[in-house]
């Protein structure tokens, strides 16, 4: 049978997927808060910056989280200029549905030309550390997969001191909770706006940096993650990040300890019966988020 | 068709008659604050009844509760003796609630003739898959637009006329399956003083035909004139109830506008 | 002069005609469908070659897929990313039921239909627990769901291995097979279409407008919503399922890779928005079109990704520049020509009673004119008698 540290080692790798999973999910949430928009391209653009960090590494040999530093301003810039100058020609009445069809059709643009440049061939960064692992208490954790967590904690933790303590935070959050009446006391909500979409995709930025130390990499992998973050948001409740990191952390665990039992295919459709349960029991979500009241 | 007819305002300072519409403890909290809170209230039959009350005292959470857009927290909501709590939106307006919303709602893309005809609910399979219009729905609903004065509007879309004009139209596809009572959330805001006058001159006649009301306004002048049962909230709960001339001298009531 | 009868005739006469008026019977709408099934048929007649064939039965199989899709999208104004699932489950319903049980080729078809029509009644009423965005995310995430499913579930289904549908005429050559097909998918077409016109012109249809422009107003009016979504969602499901069973048996060929793609929903979207969602052969207008790009794009660039970014380029176009759809454009155009209704927005209320007063009038007098003929009438007969 399945033995108590196996278990234990489970347990663990399956809070480090978990916190992988809610820094990814966390940028899902923030975009739908801000502008109630499914932004379906955020996987694809976590990929993107996957394939920029195992470019840059093949190209100059220098740690790929390095790529960061480039990456994650031009991912702030593209979010804000997909806010500011495409999504706001969208008509509000039909916002949400016009905005996850042209959010998808850039995914498909992104997938595609990162087929046309990069071809199909699965991709895989080289790491010196790549394949040492880390021994706790009897388990054995792959360095790269707690590199990845870090940087998810890290980054988790960057984005809550934003939101909570700065002036820029604060406006962002009175935006997402009632926009008018972040105009009302004099709230430059488009600008806002835009910043907290280049918030999103910025963590989409470093996401895609960690997923690039532990993951083979190839075009249509978003498909892979478009489900389960989905998922997690929904589960989480829309609009509440720490709903989604909180379902995050619970599905990653979960997912990873069925791994074990059922193999990946299987074990990877815990999140739709977890998205099946939500529906039916509480439409709007376990941990907390209004906002899916009545959009 | 006989209905309850209501009695004078001014002429009783009690309040007799049967409820149309009764609550029991109905609450409704968003977060730490309590928009309804242990509201037990009742509006009686064959009246225009009124519900006021200064700006966030829950009036029209608790509209929104009674007619079920939001799921109240708990208590029990009684619509002529039936006990409905719990029952989904369209099921209690079959059962006789017409309601008009706070910023007027009508189909924009749909013509006025059409947006009168949603309400006329078919019970058959065979029935829905009739053909949209009949002689006898049109001209129904051709009386009840002349009735509110939108009759030569009839083939225009419904988001091409005027703000009066669509409150008009609400209210005409709200009367189209004739329910026994009829609540209207400020029936009077954002329009002029001779629409005002026209909405209140057919409420009035509606009332004598038998249609109980229940209007939730700010236009004190409108709740005076109109309404011979109000009901004043104030802070999530009914304060005092009664004939406008008892409203008026409560100082409960007073307290409560002005803080006195 | 005429007789109170007569008077009296005239006007029912006239009432009735306006009542009916505006409202189009549903005699010319199938004559329409009707005519154009027929030029569609004479498409094997212009198709120089088998392949050009092929082309069109897989853009009829869009035109189904989309139309039947449009039944749930265009009445009540839900969109599906999700309709894919119950092509793949008509496709693989079908192939599984004749190769496991021997069941005839259209039995199955429709046997899978109805068992798919059974699987989206649980699912839709799940689906449409929550509105909006919340919608097309749980839909998406129906389609992803199954693609795991059925990957998994090799022994079954073969899973990425792909499976074999045995064809229903396995004597027909090529060219045949295509051509007869062609014609069943525009069988197919024409049920779907007179399906789509039928809902339309209902009452039915007319709920679901309501649902689609104002939700919680129509609850409010008494319009059983919730009813009202989840059976157009079934339905659609169920012409959904026929069409992905009869590309089973066409295609002969399924893997959960193509059958479960999130894509050929966004693709069917993509078709019924360009054509425009709210008219009857909007769907087909946009599966011509996006069917034909689509077609050309393969054979210009071949399998690479090309296509993807072509159709992602589309679709952002038509979001952008066309939501409202091609046809909706011509309407307008068209519209444009016929004379002007007069604006009424900037009348008073005083304006409006001045003009109620004045018809008012009008028919008192009317009517007195009319007593007065009536009692001249009698008083003549009277003198006769």
């Amino acid at each position: 049978m399945v033995s108590g540290a196996l278990l234990f080692q489970g347990l663990i790798l399956g809070v480090l997927l978990g916190g992988l999973y809610a820094l990814l999910a966390a940028g899902l949430t923030l975009y739908f808060g801000i502008m109630r928009v499914v932004m379906l391209a955020h996987a694809t653009f976590i990929v993107l910056s996957a394939y920029i960090a195992w470019r840059f590494a093949t190209l100059t040999g220098l740690d790929p989280m390095l790529s960061l530093i480039a990456t994650v301003p031009l991912f702030f810039l593209i979010g804000f200029a997909m806010q500011r100058y495409l999504l706001v020609r969208l008509r509000p009445a039909t916002m949400t549905m016009m905005s996850v069809l042209i959010t998808f059709a850039i995914a498909l643009i992104i997938e595609g030309l990162l087929g046309l440049v990069f071809s199909g061939t699965q991709r895989r960064i080289n790491l010196p550390y790549g394949t040492s692992s880390v021994e706790f208490f009897g388990a054995q954790i792959p360095v790269v997969q707690i590199i990845s967590f870090a940087l998810a904690a890290v980054s988790l933790v960057i984005l809550y001191l934003v939101l909570k303590k700065t002036r820029f935070g604060r406006a962002l959050r009175a935006t997402i909770q009632h926009r008018e009446a972040a105009q009302l006391v004099g709230i430059d909500t488009g600008k806002i706006a835009g910043f907290g979409f280049g918030l999103g995709l910025a963590t989409a930025a470093v996401g895609g940096a960690a997923l690039s130390l532990q993951a083979t990499i190839y075009p249509s992998l978003h498909w892979h993650w478009i489900g389960p973050l989905m998922a997690i948001i929904v589960v989480g409740g829309l609009g509440s990040i720490p709903g989604a990191a909180l379902a995050a952390l619970i599905l990653g665990v979960v997912r990873l300890m069925l791994e074990i039992p059922l193999g990946p295919t299987w074990a990877q459709t815990i999140f739709y019966l977890a998205l099946f349960l939500t529906l039916m029991v509480r439409p709007y979500g376990f941990f907390g988020g209004r906002l899916a009241q009545r959009f | 068709m006989a209905r309850a007819t209501g009695t004078t305002a001014g002429t009783t300072t009690t309040d007799t008659g049967t409820a149309v519409l009764r609550t029991e403890g109905l609450t409704k909290s968003f977060g730490g604050v309590h928009a309804v809170n242990n509201a037990s209230v009742t509006f009686l039959e064959g009246k225009v009844n009124g519900l006021i009350g200064p700006n966030g005292s829950g009036k029209t959470t608790f509209f929104n509760c009674v007619t079920r857009m939001i799921k109240p927290d708990s208590g029990k909501v009684y619509l002529r003796g039936k006990d409905v709590t719990g029952w989904s939106p369209h099921r209690i307006a079959r059962a006789g609630l017409g309601r008009s919303f706070q910023l007027c709602r009508v189909f924009p893309r749909m013509t006025v003739l059409e947006n009168m005809l949603v309400s006329v609910q078919p019970e058959s399979i065979a029935q829905q898959m009739e053909l949209p219009r009949n002689r006898e729905m049109v001209g129904r609903a051709r009386e009840m637009l002349h009735r509110v004065g939108i009759d030569h509007l009839e083939n225009s879309e419904a988001r091409d006329i005027s703000y009066g004009q669509q409150k008009l139209l609400e209210l005409g596809s709200t009367l189209m399956s004739d329910p026994p009572l009829v609540m209207l959330d400020e029936p009077a805001g954002g329009v002029n003083p001779s629409l005002i006058e026209q909405i209140a001159v057919l409420i009035q006649e509606l009332n004598k035909e038998g249609t109980t009301f229940l209007i939730v306004e700010h236009n004190m002048e409108l709740i005076m004139k109109l309404c011979d049962h109000i009901v004043v909230f104030d802070r999530g709960a009914p304060i005092a109830t009664g004939t406008a001339d008892v409203i008026q001298s409560d100082p409960r009531v007073l307290e409560a506008y002005l803080g006195v | 002069m005429r007789s109170v009868s007569e008077t009296r005739a005239a006007r029912t006469a006239a009432q009735s005609g306006a009542a009916g008026g505006g409202s189009p019977g549903r005699l010319r709408p199938t004559v329409i469908i009707l005519l154009v099934a027929g030029v569609l048929a004479l498409w094997p007649l212009i198709a120089g070659n088998p392949y050009m064939l092929s082309a069109g039965v897989i853009v009829l199989n869009f035109a189904v897929f989309a139309t039947a899709w449009n039944i749930m999208g265009g009445f009540t104004g839900y969109i599906s990313l999700g309709h894919t699932a119950f092509f793949g489950l008509g496709a693989y319903g079908t192939a599984l039921l004749v190769i496991n049980w021997d069941v005839p080729s259209f039995v199955a078809l429709l046997i899978a239909a109805v068992v798919t029509l059974v699987i989206a009644i649980p699912v839709g009423f799940a689906a449409l627990r929550v509105r909006g965005a919340s919608f097309v995310i749980v839909t998406i995430a129906l389609v992803l769901v199954l693609q795991l499913v059925f990957q998994g579930w090799g022994n079954v289904t073969a899973g990425s291995a792909g499976l074999v549908v045995p064809r229903p005429f396995p004597d027909l050559l090529r060219p045949e097979h295509h051509l007869v097909f062609y014609f069943l998918f525009l069988a197919l077409l024409v049920v779907v279409l007179v399906v789509w016109m039928l809902i339309d012109h209902s009452r039915f249809g007319a709920a679901l407008k309501a649902v689609r422009e104002d939700e919680d107003k129509a609850e409010s009016l008494g319009v059983a919503t919730g009813k009202m979504k989840l059976t157009a969602f079934a339905v659609s499901a169920f012409f959904v399922s026929l069409s992905g069973g009869l590309y089973g048996l066409w295609f002969g060929d399924l893997d959960p890779i193509f059958q479960f793609d999130v894509v050929l929903s966004v693709q069917v979207v993509l078709m019924a928005l360009l054509g425009g969602i709210r008219y009857l052969f909007g769907p087909l207008v946009g599966a011509i079109i996006v069917g034909a790009a689509l077609e050309y794009f393969l054979l210009n660039f071949g399998e690479t990704q090309f296509h993807l970014v072509a159709t992602g380029l589309l679709l952002a176009a038509v979001v952008l520049f066309v939501p409202d759809g091609v046809l909706t454009g011509l309407a307008q155009l068209i519209g444009r020509f016929k004379p002007q209704a007069a604006s009424i927005r900037e009348q008073s209320a005083e304006e409006l009673r001045d003009e109620r007063e004045a018809s008012k009038a009008k028919k008192v007098e009317a009517e007195k004119v009319e007593t007065r003929q009536a009692e001249a009438q009698q008083s003549k007969e009277e003198d006769r008698g």
